[in-house]
């Protein structure tokens, strides 16, 4: 009865030719690819075990202190609850960590859209840059060969001996396995409000024009216009991060920078048109991933809905398509309603967590004299 | 025998200034002819310093220490500079994070070095050699236990950025910098910069380098006339160490080292086969320092100077160090082999043997030069009682205050930014 009631109102709507963008919309949304389930994956489980139990060594980073689980949490989906995420010890990071649920499902990664290879480049990314986990890959693959659980996992797994190409490969495996469970808009299983807000969301909001596809996202960056945290200006910690980024980016004065640079990092438009743009994000396991955008500077969904509703903030920058949308109250709350429907189990417990404890100590090999390196 | 034919430039040594000097090092013997083509020009400074002082035994001799190193034309000395050096060797920030500095692995109050074996290295490693004291390092003509650098200016930044000891990023060290107004204004003021460059840092942290001398050792107050300065014992362990005892063969000069390289028979660290995370740096380093497959699976002992040209007549040579302010720089030798001079002096006594026989893991380079001394327990007490002449008072320097991080912005000035 939700769908026919909402379906004839649209209809209602453009046949009365009333509301011109919401027109525009209905007929966009054709235009492009799809929301859906998403595809399922193949994964080779030995090999996903070993990536569980990286994932979560904090020996993967320069002085032993993080892991990617530190701001990927499973207890926050994947993301680690705080607007900016806490990076590398020394410093902080100056953006929001995004969740790697379905990341195996994108083809663009981070919030910059720097990375548009594969989940293996995205890892050594992690991994290497400095306000991350700053490792030295060639320290980390000789701390893999010194743990003798490794050295079998990486056997049984068929990688032979632990190397840092392996271990950039594994990571990924495991990353397959983290992908939305249950999810009531893929098992059709929506309120009625959330299915009133799927035709907003295709609709009048206009929503599906950048986040489309079975991951809800065009995997494009722009600039909607979010206000910039000033945290990362503010408090040094984050502001170095930023200035050692931006300078490794290859962005021009970047000492004076005062606001993000988003895609620009990668694009160096000569304009600057591409500051301040950004990767549109999934839409899925948001009810876990508060707080939220590239700089976590909107806490609820409500927030995030009355934000476009208000056609977004102000930047030169912005993209065209951000304008008042004027949903009433009740769309917005069915809108809400929808992107909670997106969201599906939390991916805790030992079948995607590794709960054994790593050694604290590195065992000495012995016969270290007779055995080869 | 082999001759060396260098230029005397910049170098002054004692009192003399050489402009050609031709000096026969005659008991080199085991040196071989490859050896000349490798060493290059990296050593000419201190060798013209040598030779610049041989005498007619063959070696040149020992020699007061000059008052200041050499002065390289394009980073000279200033206040401001040598000021500011200072602030950057004792700031962490200038490392990955955050946590140690230059003054970390080199503590005025550990001999300007590190008290262990190996270096404490970088949080969560450990290093794979002894951290060496930067006390008169300026007069060094390289830096590093393999010479791999050739000046001050080179190895700050090498250290800094190496995964077991700084592991800091030139981008990330850069910016930290750049949000301390302090360093803003003493960069500026000192090179110029609008906003702190880290090669500079590097240069102020040579400059600092270059002002932690030691001169007024007893061997320097000896050499320079006063007879009374060396005990007895000192004076008769001087002759052991120019005579029987040979150690003047590389320990000569100003330095008491021609800072070239041989291999005196150390033994490989017993910690690589106890220790997990000693293990896992032996490893790295091997495959950091870019071995060929075999030597990566088999070396069970460090290759020395090997890396600088993966010249196989290199492997397990180190250095000759400066026997200056060695009282205060224990262990010894490039492992921190030994814990005291006394069991150097029974290492070389030995032909390079420690107590339990082992000598070094790379037996053909061993140089000839080692042989059994045949030293009397008197004439050892003597010379590490020399030795220790090469020692004045410690020299100490407390942390400075270091400048705070500020905002580069007010609040006002980035929402007033047009977007």
């Amino acid at each position: 009865m939700g769908i026919r009631a909402t379906k004839k109102r649209l209809l209602v709507s453009v046949a009365m030719g009333l509301g011109l963008a919401l027109t525009v919309n209905a007929q966009a949304a054709s235009k492009y690819p799809d929301i859906g389930p998403l595809p399922s994956v193949k994964i080779n489980k030995a090999k996903a075990e070993l990536g569980k139990r990286l994932f979560f060594d904090p020996r993967l980073s320069g002085d032993a202190a993080i892991s990617c689980g530190t701001c990927h949490n499973p207890e926050k989906g994947y993301a680690d609850g705080m607007a900016l995420s806490a990076g590398y010890p020394g410093n902080k990071h100056f953006r929001n960590s995004p969740t790697v649920i379905n990341a195996v499902h994108k083809n663009r990664w981070n919030w910059d859209g720097r990375l548009g290879t594969n989940l293996n480049d995205v890892t050594r990314g992690m991994l290497t840059e400095d306000y991350i986990m700053n490792m030295d890959m060639r320290i980390m693959q000789e701390r893999a060969k010194q743990d003798p659980v490794y050295v079998k996992m990486f056997k049984d797994a068929g990688y032979g001996e632990p190397s840092n190409g392996s271990i950039r490969k594994a990571i990924p495996e495991y990353l397959k396995t983290l992908t939305s469970k249950n999810v009531p808009f893929d098992k059709g299983t929506m309120s009625a409000s959330a299915k009133r807000g799927k035709s907003i969301f295709k609709g009048k909001a206009g929503c599906i024009q950048c986040h489309n596809g079975a991951n809800f996202t065009d995997g494009k960056a722009y600039n909607t216009g979010v206000p910039e945290n000033w945290d990362v200006f503010m408090d040094t910690d984050r502001h170095q991060a930023f200035l050692a980024y931006n300078q490794f980016m290859g962005v021009e004065n970047y000492n004076n920078l005062k606001r993000d640079t988003g895609a620009h990092v990668h694009k160096h438009a000569a304009d600057g048109s591409d500051m301040g743009t950004f990767l549109t994000p999934s839409l899925r396991e948001l009810t876990h991933t508060a707080p939220y955008m590239h700089n976590g500077m909107i806490e609820s969904l409500e927030d995030v809905v009355a934000f476009y509703n208000n056609g977004g903030g102000e930047d030169s920058n912005k993209d065209s398509r951000m304008k008042k949308l004027g949903l009433s109250s009740s769309e917005q709350s069915d809108l809400v309603a929808f992107l909670k429907s997106l969201s599906g189990d939390q991916l805790t417990g030992d079948k995607y967590v590794w709960s054994e404890e790593y050694p604290a100590e590195y065992e000495a090999i012995e016969n270290w004299r007779e055995v080869k390196n | 025998m082999k001759t060396q034919n260098k230029l005397s430039t910049a170098y002054v040594a004692g009192a003399l200034v050489g402009a050609v000097s031709l000096a026969i090092l005659s008991g080199c013997e085991s040196t071989s002819a490859k050896d000349e083509g490798f060493k290059g020009s990296l050593n000419a400074v201190s060798k013209t310093a040598v030779a610049a002082n041989a005498s007619s035994t063959g070696f040149a001799p020992l020699a007061a220490i000059p008052a200041n190193p050499p002065i390289p034309a394009d980073n000279k000395q200033s206040d401001a500079k040598v000021e500011l050096g200072k602030l950057l060797f004792f700031d962490p920030r200038l490392g990955g994070d955050a946590s140690i500095s230059c003054a970390s692995c080199h503590d005025p109050s550990q001999g300007w070095a590190w008290a262990e074996d190996f270096s404490r290295g970088y949080p969560g490693t450990v290093h794979w050699r002894n951290s060496q004291s930067i006390m008169n390092s300026g007069h060094y003509p390289g830096s590093f236990w393999a010479n791999s650098v050739t000046s001050l200016e080179a190895q700050a930044p090498s250290a800094a950025k190496g995964g077991v000891a700084g592991n800091g990023e030139n981008d990330i060290m850069e910016a930290r910098l750049a949000l301390i107004p302090e360093y803003r204004k003493r960069f500026n003021e000192v090179f110029g910069d609008d906003f702190p460059r880290i090669k500079n840092a590097w240069r102020a942290i040579a400059s600092f380098e270059r002002t932690i001398n030691q001169t007024d050792t007893p061997i320097d107050r000896y050499l320079n006339g006063d007879k009374s300065a060396l005990s007895d014992s000192q004076k008769r362990g001087k002759e052991v160490f120019e005579g029987k005892g040979g150690c003047i063969q590389c320990h000569n000069g100003a330095l008491a080292s021609d800072m070239e390289m041989y291999n005196i028979g150390v033994p490989p660290a017993t910690r690589w086969e106890e220790d997990g995370l000693a293990q896992i740096t032996f490893r790295f380093e091997l495959y950091a320092k870019g071995s060929n497959e075999n030597l990566y699976r088999t070396a069970k002992a460090d290759p020395g100077a090997y890396f600088r040209g993966k010249n196989k007549w290199d492997l397990g040579k180190f250095r000759t160090p400066s026997l200056r302010y060695t009282m205060y720089t224990a262990p010894y030798m490039h492992n921190g082999a030994f814990y005291t001079l006394d069991e150097v002096v029974d290492f070389y006594n030995k032909g390079g043997f420690d107590e339990d026989n082992r000598t070094t893991g790379w037996p053909k380079t061993k140089s000839d030069l080692i042989k059994p001394l045949g030293l009397s327990d008197d004439e050892k007490a003597d010379l590490v009682a020399f030795i220790e002449a090469f020692s004045g008072d410690e020299i100490l320097m407390d942390k400075p205050e270091l400048p705070e991080y500020a905002p580069m912005f007010t609040l006002e000035e980035l929402k007033e930014a047009k977007k």
